[in-house]
């Protein structure tokens, strides 16, 4: 773990990095947009309960039956966020037979889903669900998850201290984060044809209708912000319009090709765009086919997000899903995840496995950031539902939709 | 075909109510009570009641004309496209009509937003598509396709293409042939025949085919969402974004209620235009 790599662009640890990754796809947040699963998901919303968790209910009644008394866990997670090896595992060790699906692509689009059923108390048919701070605060405000049981979490230890109490779940009764990841900049050296270190250099009018952002208003709000000198982590009203403003003149003038959810990433692989603002496990993921990109904190800074487990409250299967909370919060266990989902872990001693069993990831700034990093590091501020609201609208109106 | 229902009996005067009830209750069950809601939420938020009605007329405009001007575009592309194809294949195809038909109808077996992620591939900036328009100096050495006007229209045609040539390929076959030999015998050319027989007996097909394509196109966020640039965003993107991101139902509602009376002007003067009553 070494911290000589006080630069993320230093190109020694993209070597390292390229060899440490293996090859991953590209769509972690939403490939199709904000747009594409609303068809699929207002269906689905319509269809309420859904037959699908009761089919998966009859499956193997001999794994089954060793553990979890015959019912199945499900879990929903983001896209390619997980190792291929630990679901498997963990069936193995509990003999809990577990439904992992990787149906969660945009916060909102998924609060949309989910919003009926639990409003109605309805079973949503998922026993996990993994969602970014601020939504999963929204989740917790609106009473829509049940509490964590920490007579069967003793691995709840294991949490590291900076995110063992959050404004939106004190005490983390209610959530514990899967993996934590920082948005900053990707970007293809080749078409820009220099080194970038500043979030202001997106506006480089050389980079005109090459460059793109994210739908995610934190996100580009945020770091918007930080290139004007604003705090994210307390915005105000004033700030998030200065910064739209910003953005508006840059997407009326052309320089902003599009706003995006993951999908950037199939653009700047290519080459379509020249910059993108980027989640640092994408450009991971991207640089094994792509070995040019490069992902880099802003000197300015870049954004912190953590995506958080949550049970439903509906839940009638919440040992099972406490049983996976735990089994997941084992150092061992959280290393392999970020073996094969390059993000930062929030389990204490992770680390120290990860170097074990692949000791060039485990020293790599994405995984492990630096203090130099860690100190740019910055969560947007928690919003009210009214700031919400404002700051949408704000962002909205800055993007022409 | 003439009814024969005058004959009087409780049953007979009952059938077509019955034939009926499915169809009405599946609209009021699926059209008229979410529109009733649609409604109630657009006057729900704060202040008066017209205040979204205000932000949207207000704030939209540009998004509104924007969609209908391209929703009119890609109408008559697909018209300009459409209206051959169905000729060909209702008077010329012989045998392989019904092979033709398939294939028209054949990109509708994968989903529509498959069909246009696969454009996205298509027109890439170091695709076939920009490689090809290059080489024959149409597009400039920097130019691009996607992300482009060009683009969003050309994906909404595509897209609703089929919409335009099944109704305008029915009215075609369903004309007499004899129509057609019969205006030729009286010395008409071809030409002429078509103009005077073939296109006006088509018209019914032709004002189903452009409203099936227009309506749809115009409230459509698909395709300038994912071909299109910020500055290409259509209504239908605008409203999706306040129903799912800003969570302003007021305003989506009323988005949506404006749209909806723009579509209903726009066809009502279509229909005048083109009067065709038969079709009422």
């Amino acid at each position: 773990m070494s911290r000589r790599q006080s630069d993320p662009r230093d190109d020694e640890l993209h070597a390292l990095l390229r060899q440490a990754i293996n090859r991953r796809g590209f769509i972690r947040r939403t490939a199709l947009g904000a747009g594409g699963l609303v068809l699929g998901n207002s269906l689905l919303a319509a269809c309420g309960g859904g037959k699908e968790g009761a089919a998966a209910g009859g499956g193997d009644s001999a794994a089954a039956a060793a553990g979890g008394g015959g019912k199945t866990l499900r879990i929903s997670n983001w896209p390619l966020y997980i190792d291929k090896q630990t679901v498997p595992d963990f069936e193995k060790a509990t003999g809990i037979k577990t439904e992992y699906t990787e149906d969660i692509n945009d916060n909102s689009e998924f609060f949309a889903k989910i919003d009926e059923p639990l409003k109605r108390n309805q079973s949503i048919d998922r026993e996990i669900i993994v969602l970014t701070d601020w939504m999963a605060g929204r989740l917790i405000k609106l009473g829509y998850v049940a509490p964590l049981d920490d007579a069967k979490f003793p691995n709840k230890a294991n949490l590291v201290d900076n995110v063992k109490d959050v404004s939106f779940d004190p005490g983390r009764k209610f959530s514990v984060p899967w993996l934590s990841g920082m948005t900053g900049i990707g970007y293809n050296p080749k078409k820009t044809g220099r080194e970038l270190t500043s979030i202001n250099d997106i506006f480089d009018p050389k980079f005109k209708g090459q460059v793109t952002m994210l739908t995610e208003m934190r996100d580009t709000i945020g770091l918007v912000m930080l290139g004007l000198g604003k705090d994210p982590t307390k915005a105000t009203v004033a700030d998030a319009k200065a910064a739209a403003a910003k953005i508006k003149k840059a997407r009326e003038s052309g320089q902003i090709r599009k706003f995006t959810g993951n999908d950037y990433a199939e653009d700047l692989a290519a080459g379509n765009i020249a910059v993108a603002l980027a989640w640092s496990g994408d450009i991971q993921g991207l640089a094994a086919d792509n070995p040019n990109l490069r992902w880099i904190a802003p000197k300015e800074g870049a954004m912190l997000y953590s995506d958080n487990m949550m049970i439903p409250k509906t839940d009638d299967r919440q040992d099972l899903a406490m049983a996976w909370i735990n089994y997941v919060y084992d150092p061992k266990h959280s290393a392999q995840i970020v073996a094969g989902a390059p993000y930062l872990s929030a389990v204490k001693g992770a680390g120290a496995e990860l170097a074990k069993i692949a000791p060039d990831l485990a020293s790599s700034s994405l995984v492990n950031p630096p203090d130099d990093l860690r100190a740019r590091l910055h969560v947007f501020k928690a919003l009210s539902d009214a700031e919400d609201t404002e700051f949408n609208r704000i962002f909205q109106d800055a993007i022409g939709a | 075909m003439a009814g024969t229902a005058s004959g009087g009996s409780r049953r007979s005067r009952l059938a077509p109510y019955l034939l009926v009830a499915p169809g009405i209750l599946w609209l009021l069950v699926f059209f008229v009570a979410p529109t009733i809601t649609l409604a109630q939420t657009s006057v729900s938020g704060a202040g008066p009641w017209y205040e979204a009605y205000g932000r949207a007329l207000g704030n939209y405009g540009v998004h509104f004309f924007r969609s209908l001007r391209y929703a009119l575009g890609a109408t008559l592309l697909a018209l300009a496209m459409g209206y051959p194809l169905a000729y060909f294949i209702a008077f010329r195809a012989g045998r392989l009509k019904n092979l033709l038909l398939g294939l028209v109808v054949l990109p509708f077996f994968t989903t529509f937003l498959v069909r246009t992620f696969a454009w996205k591939t298509i027109l890439n900036d170091g695709g076939p598509a920009v490689w090809l328009l290059q080489q024959l100096h149409i597009l400039d050495p920097g130019g691009r396709l996607l992300d482009t006007t060009i683009a969003v229209v050309g994906g909404l045609t595509y897209n609703f293409l089929p919409f335009m040539i099944l109704p305008i390929y029915v009215s075609l076959e369903k004309i007499d042939r004899r129509l057609v030999e019969a205006a030729e015998d009286l010395y008409s050319t071809p030409l002429e025949a078509f103009r005077k027989v073939v296109l006006p007996l088509s018209l019914p097909g032709v004002f189903a085919g452009s409203l099936l394509t227009f309506i749809p196109a115009t409230g459509d966020f698909i395709n300038a969402q994912l071909l299109g640039s910020p500055n290409q965003q259509m209504i239908g993107t605008v409203i999706q974004n306040q129903f799912l991101e800003v969570r302003d139902y007021p305003l989506a509602a009323s988005l949506s209620f404006v749209l909806m009376a723009v579509i209903t002007l726009g066809v009502l003067a279509y229909a005048r235009v083109l009067g065709t009553e038969e079709l009422a």
